[in-house]
């Protein structure tokens, strides 16, 4: 084990040397902090350069016990691989079964190295032609290799000048790198006579992948990495190369352990979180100090909506590393997600010390601003990010989001194509777009994007609960589809047990009272589980009752109807008359026409003593209590005692203000009064989508008389205000 | 679709024709400064020394003009979305006259070549500024440039896009400048990769055109139609090739930075293009058409139009998730966003782009169009409710023209309750009463009327008059209220209804000079057919093609008539030329064969170059129709095959259509049994599986199908799918059709010999028949009337006769061969029937009507009913005791009687 990891080390040791010598910085800085990354040995060699002081090695151990005892279980029963771990077929990490590759010794004294030595350090001043003219008619593989990159890099640089000095009046971005088609001629002479080497075939990809010849590109790319697999930039390329799980099946890979870190990369891009997570937490295995495999579980972790765990990894690397700017926009989308303000600050504090014209940096800043509700300052940074970085995904994402929030539907619309465009796999993308068009009152139009959305991530319930509102929203009015979607939903884990609520509900408006009284128990069940209460659960327990009495079955009526007699409101006089028609039911007491009428001539009087109840509702408790199902335009609102005790005082006058209203039929007031936050129920629900956990504690439905749509107000848990 | 085409599609696309009025932003390019220069030549500064005259260079008036010409339609046109390289430009120089051309050619190249610094360029424009400031003495010469001319406005805009450059637009400017001279030794071959992949995606159209038979149009490129005589090797090199990927302009992206042409010049391109799409889809290759957008799109990303006809390209050839996605991409583009669209001339313009409203409509005819009425009517629906609350009223107008559309395209029954939300129909009307499907679209489509009225949409208002000419023609029009003592209900179509619709819609043609429509008439194609003229001649000429002599004269100003743009916009053509193929149709149904044949002819050669492919064919199958009817199948059939060759049968489903007709008429006449069965099946097999979708094919399935189990004596079976067909009918309130599905009730009954059962059925045909104005078939119904009442026996003869007397007039002016022979038939079968008619007595009154219905129906090739009559000849000849002739009628009678009864070689009746 230990020769394994030394010989880990020697690779990557060399690696670093070599990849700086040619200026590769990104690849060599990766190799040596994976080089650092080494697991330590009991005894270290006296060889190893590493030089990491005993308090930082502890505190990773540390915190990996603390993984350990609270990570999920596939960190507990990860076999520990012993010396003997070439039996293992599976795990190829220290097995046998990876190819040895040899690394190749360097011709750094070929001639002309002093050449060389005064290229670099042009190369290293960034001034490239002058790098490149110096190297010119130098034999060597790595004069004509730096050369080469030298031109290629003066090429870029300009580039990147050239796109921000022709603004032309289409918004062309032809702007393409001058040195291609000479570098393309150049290398490809080299690749025929065979007088290229690793370096040289990884540019030469690069090239090609500019030129767009991306399925050559592929092809050299591998053969780069087959030859040499330490390049991590070649594999990078190569990573963003595969768009899809089949182009990564039929690469043609040898397998060294390299190709773990890039198949992990290229499953945690392609969303296969789970086949990701194995092989990071395999390779944690060797490389257990290494901050990039930490971030990237983390990264997975996130996806995956683990946000807690995922918190936690990014605390102890921001400890460890606190210069770190990689992968930290993750982590304030984490924080984001959280609403952990101060943690947010903190973080965008930091990296805007440490180097604030990142894109990762922009990023963090927007989140903290969006999460201070500053949207257009937040604008402001996803915008400097994108100029950074225009193929930033999430950032066009997010920016989305933004102007979301500050009603520039167009664009919002715009910089979510745009994400979408650059990965036509971003399923938050399209599910923005559709959750616009559905507020802009074209839920058929919205449908299209939810469709799309939901394809991509298949078991995501938020995405068909999504679809669903739509097909059950007032102007399509497709139940039967909006039922399939739930049913949907409700099979994929739906957290927050919309789905089998509103199954309930659509159920009893079709009439199918028998698959309404199976998903209202679920989803009783359900709230038993979690321990949750409020209106669904009366609802719940009001149909249920009123269900089995209706089929005679008397005695779990009976049982619903007492467990309703623990709440306070109109339901509960319910349940007592209910109880009431039950015993005589049972006596065989026939005269259903006067307990009706009683019943409701006193629930008439109740409703005008408290004045809680809306006309509405008396409609729909008497159509339910004929056997009718409950009509879609009822009102069912949450008495005011029903209200969990953490919303604090402001929000409880704003809701109280609203029901009051409602109740005394001023609708429009209530419309008006919440007119400027009607945009809100998009933070919630994208807030949701990243990961944010809220419920919804009460709801009012109002028909907007103009459009014929039904204003939802709902109450949600960890909100500010009441949102519509 | 192709009427609304216009409508939708093609209002859309003459949009950005209306923001011409000249290049707004002007991006300086080597091409332009190239122009600029030969500018300077045309019309020098004015130098105090020199008289008034000709400058240096040109030779004459003409010769100076010609050149001036040549460069006011260099600015103009809108070939292609690249500029062309100097290699090109020289050689259409060159074109334009071969006199100076040496000396203009080299000019330019040298003077090009000389702008090697930025003070070069500073100078050149310094100099430039001299032309346009007018002489002292400007009198009478023509030498002067008028700084407000076309290209005194170009030069202007040149000079102010130069002194707006920063010094990094100069240096690219400069480094363009270079590559733009040496492009043409600069011929570097691309990567491998690159060709393969434009080879593929040219291989794969092949594959693709070569299975839809229209791999040889491919081959000549679209240019080809237009120039008679033009040799294959001068259309490679034509600037238009459109789809000649191999051709190094269109590629060029590797070598340098390319140069797009204006963005007037650009949105041209995509009008003509968009043009092209709707007029013939068959003749654009969908891989490398997607390639073109794709390129021109990486150079123009904010030129969202592009996606937009690539959602185009996509609809027509049937690709119904790229066309879905490239909508959805084109509107979240450009939707609600102030880029193209904005500049349009006038206000009412823009209605069908750009906002969320007609993405919907868009959307809607997107499903509509695939055949997915539910999924069209939910969008149409959500439009209408989106563009009510944006207070959009010409999109509502449009909307609900396309609503209606459907309506009438899709069947749909009375069960079918779709439209019953609120939003469609509003409230003031049906008191309460549901109304039939009918009844919504006919109050929907007056509503789009009046609301297009007001709205002043002229080609939304003849299609609408169209659509009303279309409703007239089939349905009854019943009042929406109708109770009360005094409500009289006319129950009868009225011609003079569709006629007046008709008339009135054609008024666009009329209309459009003085509407917003003929803003959009300048869109640089008359320059760019100038262009194309010129290589096209100049490469003949070169190549000294022995074809082109008329060419040789080097005689650019005269045009070709068909390369002349029409100075009506295409869809106002298109809509004008619909009435007349909705003309056609009406004589169809009222039954005048020489009005049918009149108005196809008008359509197929007035309104050809503007009629899209499966409009155009359309006219064609109805006059190949006539020509069966009228002339024998042996004609029809030389006639399609001149159609197909023109409209290739995979891609045209109208001709596809006409031709399984043709051959199951034919079969069932000769008796070939088996293909018409086999022909039967087929139909069946086209018509979609949907409901209510493709309701006419279906009818004609069953309809053939019935008449095929008629001709095989299967009765019974034959008036269940009768009767079947008839509550389809009924179902989906297809009154026309029910009256021949009646008829042909009571020919199965006729057949059969039931005659008192099949009265009823005639009856009640004729009734129909009367009810909405079909002439010829209500004389048809008559006939089978009189066949009815002969069949009860003798006695009725009388009756029979007089029925017959009744329709002849009718039957003779209009009637085909078939109905005339069986006119003919019926009345010597009256005769011979009458117990008081003697044959002795008149022999003509029966010989001669059965010899021509023999005549007829040989060229008919008719068995059964040729039988008949030679038998009918035969007795009559009896009768006269005319023995040889009665031998010589038996014999023929004979003949036919075996062919119909051992069909000889069946296959035969598959080829024609």
């Amino acid at each position: 084990m230990a020769s394994a990891k030394e010989t880990y080390r020697a690779e990557l040791r060399s690696a670093a040397r070599q990849l700086g010598e040619r200026c590769l910085y990104s690849a060599a800085k990766w190799a040596a902090e994976l080089l650092v990354g080494v697991e330590p040995d009991a005894a270290p060699a006296p060889s190893a350069a590493m030089d990491s002081p005993s308090s930082s090695s502890a505190a990773s151990g540390g915190r990996l016990l603390h993984l350990h005892r609270s990570g999920g279980s596939s960190f507990r029963h990860r076999p520990r691989p012993g010396a003997g771990s070439s039996s293992e077929v599976g795990t190829p990490l220290g097995g046998v079964s990876y190819v040895s590759t040899p690394i190749p010794d360097d011709d750094a004294f070929d001639t002309g190295g002093d050449k060389y030595l005064l290229a670099k350090t042009y190369f290293d001043c960034r001034e490239y032609r002058r790098a490149a003219h110096v190297l010119q008619n130098q034999g060597g593989r790595k004069a004509v290799f730096l050369r080469c990159y030298a031109l290629y890099m003066a090429g870029e640089k300009r580039k990147e000048e050239e796109m921000i000095e022709l603004e032309g009046s289409l918004g062309k971005s032809n702007a393409i790198n001058q040195e291609l088609v000479a570098l393309e001629r150049e290398l490809s002479t080299y690749k025929r006579t065979g007088s290229i080497d690793s370096f040289g075939l990884y540019l030469y990809g690069i090239v090609l992948r500019d030129k767009g010849c991306e399925g050559l590109a592929r092809t050299i790319l591998v053969e780069s990495v087959n030859s040499y697999p330490w390049n991590w930039s070649a594999w990078s390329e190569l990573q963003s190369l595969c768009t899809s799980s089949d182009i990564l099946n039929n690469l043609n890979l040898k397998n060294h352990w390299m190709k773990d870190f890039f198949l992990a990369n290229a499953y945690l891009e392609l969303k296969m979180h789970e086949e990701s997570l194995k092989r990071y937490e395999r390779l944690m295995g060797v490389f257990r100090c290494s901050g990039y495999i930490q971030a990237q579980i983390a990264t997975v972790q996130y996806n995956m909506r683990d946000l807690d765990e995922a918190e936690m990894i990014f605390e102890e690397l921001l400890r460890t590393d606190p210069f770190r700017v990689d992968s930290m926009d993750i982590y304030s989308n984490l924080l984001y997600a959280k609403e952990s303000m101060t943690a947010l600050s903190f973080l965008a504090h930091r990296v805007f010390l440490t180097d604030k014209y990142r894109a990762e940096s922009c990023c963090i800043m927007a989140n903290y601003y969006s999460l201070k509700g500053q949207h257009e300052k937040s604008v402001l940074y996803f915008r400097r990010a994108l100029k950074l970085n225009r193929k930033y995904l999430s950032a066009w994402t997010l920016m989305g989001h933004e102007y979301v929030e500050l009603k520039n539907t167009p664009a919002a619309i715009d910089a979510y194509r745009r994400a979408v465009d650059i990965n036509p796999r971003d399923y938050r993308a399209w599910y923005g777009l559709g959750q616009i068009y559905e507020m802009m009152g074209m839920p058929f139009y919205a449908l299209y994007y939810f469709q799309k959305s939901s394809y991509l991530q298949p078991n995501d319930a938020r995405l068909w609960i999504a679809m669903a509102q739509c097909y059950e929203s007032d102007p399509l009015q497709m139940i039967e589809e909006a039922i399939k979607c739930y049913e949907r939903a409700a099979n994929s884990n739906d957290t927050e047990g919309i789905a089998l609520h509103q199954l309930a509900k659509l159920h009893g408006m079709l009439g199918q009272s028998d698959e309404a009284a199976f998903y209202y128990k679920k989803d009783l069940e359900r709230m038993e589980v979690e321990e949750r209460q409020g209106q669904n659960f009366v609802e719940a327990l009001l149909f249920l009752a009123k269900h089995y009495k209706s089929i005679g079955r008397f005695e779990e009526a009976e049982h619903y109807c007492t467990r309703l007699l623990d709440y306070t409101g109109p339901e509960k006089e319910t349940a007592k008359s209910i109880l009431q028609g039950l015993k005589r039911a049972r006596s065989g007491f026939p005269s259903m026409d006067i307990d009706q009428f009683t019943r409701c001539g006193r629930r008439f009087l109740m409703n005008k003593a408290c004045g809680q109840c809306s006309p509405d509702r008396r409609r729909k408790e008497k159509n339910s209590s004929e056997g009718c199902a409950p009509l879609e335009t009822s009102v069912s609102m949450s008495p005011v005692g029903y209200f969990p005790s953490f919303l604090h005082s402001v929000m409880l006058s704003v809701c109280i203000l609203a029901i009051r209203l409602h109740i005394a039929g001023a609708d429009d007031l209530v419309r008006m009064m919440l007119a400027s936050s009607c945009w809100s129920v998009a933070t919630k629900r994208t807030r949701r989508l990243h990961g944010a956990k809220m419920s919804v504690t009460g709801m009012i439905q109002i028909p907007n008389s103009n459009s014929g749509a039904t204003m939802h107000i709902a109450f949600l848990q960890g909100s500010e205000s009441p949102t519509v | 679709m192709n009427v609304f085409a216009g409508v939708g599609g093609g209002a859309a696309a003459t949009e950005a024709g209306t923001a011409g009025g000249g290049p707004v932003l002007l991006e300086l390019t080597p091409h332009k400064i190239a122009l600029c220069q030969l500018v300077h030549v045309f019309a020098p500064p004015a130098q105090a020394g020199d008289g008034p005259g000709l400058p240096f260079p040109f030779e004459s008036v003409a010769h100076h003009n010609r050149l001036g010409l040549f460069l006011f339609t260099l600015t103009r046109s809108c070939e292609d979305f690249l500029e062309p390289p100097l290699e090109e430009l020289l050689r259409q120089l060159k074109a334009v006259d071969d006199l100076a051309n040496d000396w203009l050619c080299g000019q330019l190249t040298s003077n090009l070549t000389e702008l090697t610094s930025p003070d070069d360029l500073f100078n050149f424009f310094d100099k430039l500024r001299g032309v346009l400031a007018a002489p002292e003495g400007a009198g009478e010469d023509d030498v002067y440039l008028d700084p407000n001319s076309q290209l005194g406005v170009f030069l202007r805009c040149c000079i102010l896009a130069f002194n707006s450059m920063s010094f990094e637009g100069v240096c690219h400017i400069l480094a363009n400048l270079v590559s733009y001279c040496n492009a043409a030794d600069a011929s570097y071959d691309l990567a491998e990769d690159e060709d393969y992949d434009t080879e593929m995606s040219n291989l794969m159209d092949v594959d693709i055109g070569a299975r839809a038979g229209i791999f040889d149009k491919y081959n000549q490129g679209y240019a080809a139609e237009s120039h008679i005589g033009e040799s294959s090797s001068a259309l490679t090199h034509a600037p238009m090739s459109l789809h000649d990927f191999d051709d190094a302009n269109a590629l060029k992206t590797d070598d340098g930075p390319t140069c797009l042409r204006s963005r007037w010049q650009l949105e041209a391109y995509l009008n003509q293009q968009a043009d092209v799409l709707e007029k013939d889809p068959s003749s654009v290759p969908l891989n490398s058409f997607n390639a073109t957008m794709t390129q021109l799109q990486t150079l123009a990303p904010e030129l969202h139009r592009v996606q937009f006809l690539q959602y185009l390209n996509a609809l027509c050839h049937d690709d119904y998730v790229a066309s879905l996605d490239n909508l959805h991409r084109y509107f979240d583009y450009s939707a609600g966003m102030q880029g193209l669209f904005t500049r349009s001339a006038s206000p009412s313009q823009d209605i069908v782009v750009g906002k969320y409203e007609s993405a919907l409509l868009c959307l809607g005819n997107l499903h509509c169009y695939f055949g997915h009425p539910k999924k069209a009517l939910e969008a149409f629906v959500e439009a209408v409710r989106v563009s009510q609350m944006n207070n959009d009223d010409s999109c509502l107008a449009y909307i609900l023209g396309a609503i209606s559309n459907l309506l009438s395209k899709i069947g749909m029954s009375n069960t079918v309750e779709i439209i019953g939300s609120p939003y469609s129909l509003g409230t003031n009307i049906g008191l309460g009463t549901p109304l039939s499907i009918q009844q919504q679209l006919l109050v929907l489509l007056k509503r789009s009327l009046k609301r297009a009225d007001i709205l002043k949409l002229p080609s939304l208002l003849s299609f609408d008059h169209l659509s009303l000419a279309k409703f007239d023609l089939k349905h009854v029009q019943r009042p929406l209220v109708s109770f009360g003592p005094n409500a009289s209900t006319k129950l009868k179509t009225c011609p003079a209804d569709v006629c007046k619709n008709l008339r009135l819609s054609s008024r666009v043609l009329t209309d459009f000079g003085t509407d917003v429509l003929s803003t959009s008439n300048d869109n640089g194609s008359f320059s760019t057919s100038w262009l194309r003229n010129l290589s096209a001649a100049s490469n003949s000429w070169c190549s000294s093609s022995t074809k082109s002599r008329k060419l040789q004269k080097n005689d650019f100003d005269n045009f070709y008539y068909h390369a002349q743009p029409s100075p009506i916009p295409a869809p106002v053509l298109q809509l004008a030329g619909s009435t007349y193929l909705l003309r056609a149709t009406a004589w169809e149904h009222y039954g005048s064969a020489p009005m049918v044949r009149m108005n196809a002819l008008v359509y197929a050669t007035s309104f050809a170059d503007a009629a899209s492919q499966s409009d155009l064919s359309l006219a064609y199958v109805k006059l190949i129709q006539q020509q069966a009817v009228f002339k024998g199948y042996s004609a029809a059939f030389c006639a399609l095959k001149l159609a197909e060759k023109k409209f290739p049968s995979s891609t045209s489903s109208h001709i596809q259509l006409l031709r399984m007709q043709l051959l199951h008429e034919r079969a069932l006449h000769r008796g070939h049994l088996k293909v018409a069965q086999q022909i039967c099946d087929e139909f069946g097999v086209l018509s979609s599986s949907v409901c209510g979708v493709d309701i006419e094919l279906k009818t004609e399935a069953s309809l053939r199908c019935a008449r095929t189990l008629l001709a095989a004596k299967q009765f019974s079976q034959a008036a269940a799918v009768a009767n079947s067909l008839y509550s389809t009918c009924y179902k989906y309130n297809m009154q026309v059709e029910n009256a021949s599905v009646l008829l042909l009730l009571a020919e199965i009954h006729k057949k059969s010999d039931n005659a008192v059962l099949g009265l009823p059925y005639a009856l009640a045909s004729q009734s129909f028949c009367k009810a909405f104005n079909l002439d010829l078939l209500e004389a048809s119904a008559t006939l089978t009337l009189a066949e009815l009442w002969l069949a009860l026996g003798p006695s009725h003869a009388r009756r029979a006769v007089s029925l017959v007397y009744q329709s002849l007039p009718m039957i003779l002016g209009h009637g085909g061969l078939e109905l005339r022979a069986r006119a003919h038939i019926v009345l010597a079968k009256c005769h011979l029937f009458d117990p008081n008619f003697l044959v002795s007595k008149d022999p003509y009154a029966v010989l001669d009507p059965l010899t021509q219905a023999t005549e007829d129906l040989h060229v008919l090739e008719y068995h059964e009913m040729a039988a008949e009559a030679y038998y009918l000849k035969a007795m009559a000849y009896n009768h006269l005791g005319r023995l040889d002739e009665r031998e010589e009628a038996a014999t023929s009678f004979k003949e036919h009687i075996t062919a119909l009864e051992k069909p000889l070689n069946e296959e035969d009746s598959l080829s024609y």
